[in-house]
């Protein structure tokens, strides 16, 4: 094991964690709760940025968006539980490294669409297509968040490297 | 019932899911379930959240395009959940979290249906959301957040 995990499963808080043996359920169960929440919100707003439902305004549409943030901060809370409870578990894997990737992707997405194209959001009317930029969003948006769920479910599975 | 099931379980089908090395088979399956559960409970989600008040601005009869998004979703799940259950038929058939599990799926779909119906089933407009509407979409979201725990517990509650 890499000494960087052997320093945090050595930890107080890692080991009290890992012999609460019903906690690892429990978040893995908030875990897709929130999954859930994430892709059903962001989602709904991406399709929307592709130009599917267009007689809902894209700026009501983002109306889930704080939904989606709040699925995402439950699995940011309980992934992080996670690692604290068997890091060597996701350091050495390349599934959960494909993972991370994605969910910068998408964050960083998410920050430029915000940034940069947001405020034409606004000046949108109903039943009006989107711009190619918003689609180009929309596109990477909902590809990454699937690929975070897939790397993440692979996770056991693919480049475990045993 | 339990010959029929070890038939299930015994097949070449549920050897290659279970057996086999490939990342095709038991993980990839699994995998799909998963995308199918984020698109169920996602579009369940929305609608819900809708009737009770969130995205006043989104037209109630726009809503009728997230359906079809859930079945989608549920078909995803029907077939990567009998392919997960053929698998291990005789291990599942007798697991009590699972029959909770189907149980909870049953009423999520009837509940789903009696929204949609309830919206859009009298060709006169949608209702405002009603209180019966804000109920069904209450019981909606605990239903498949029941399910989903159910689901996950599968794997520790033999």
């Amino acid at each position: 094991m890499d000494p960087f995990s052997a320093w945090i499963e050595a930890t107080r808080i890692s080991t009290v964690m890992r012999d609460t043996t019903w906690l690892w359920p429990a978040c893995e169960s908030i875990h897709f709760i929130g999954l859930a929440l994430l892709i059903g919100g962001a989602g709904y707003f991406d399709l929307r940025l592709l130009g599917f439902m267009r007689r809902v305004p894209v700026a009501a549409a983002k109306a889930f968006m704080p939904w989606a943030i709040t699925g995402f901060a439950m699995n940011l809370v309980t992934g992080t539980l996670f690692f604290v409870m068997a890091p060597h578990m996701y350091v050495l894997s390349a599934a959960w490294w494909a993972k991370v990737f994605f969910i910068v992707v998408a964050g960083m997405n998410a920050m430029f669409f915000e940034t940069t194209l947001g405020t034409r959001v606004m000046l949108l009317g109903p039943n009006e297509d989107t711009p190619t930029s918003f689609k180009i969003v929309g596109a990477v948006s909902l590809f990454s968040w699937f690929a975070v769920l897939f790397f993440g479910r692979m996770l056991p599975y693919i480049g475990t490297g045993n | 019932m339990t010959p029929f099931l070890h038939t299930l379980q015994s097949s070449a089908f549920s050897a290659w899911v279970v057996g086999s090395d490939t990342i095709w088979a038991y993980p990839m399956i699994l995998t799909m379930h998963t995308v199918g559960l984020s698109i169920v409970v996602g579009a369940a989600v929305i609608v819900d959240l809708r009737l009770l008040g969130v995205g006043p601005s989104i037209p109630l009869e726009e809503v009728k395009r997230v359906f079809p998004i859930f079945w989608l979703g549920f078909f995803i799940n029907l077939v990567s959940g009998v392919m997960l259950f053929v698998s291990e038929a005789e291990d599942k058939a007798t697991q009590p979290v699972f029959l909770i599990k189907l149980l909870l799926i049953a009423i999520g779909v009837v509940v789903t249906a009696r929204i949609r119906r309830r919206l859009f089933g009298g060709g006169s407009p949608p209702m405002r959301a009603a209180s019966s509407g804000r109920t069904l979409a209450l019981t909606s979201l605990v239903v498949w957040g029941g399910a989903i725990v159910a689901g996950r517990l599968m794997a520790y509650l033999k």
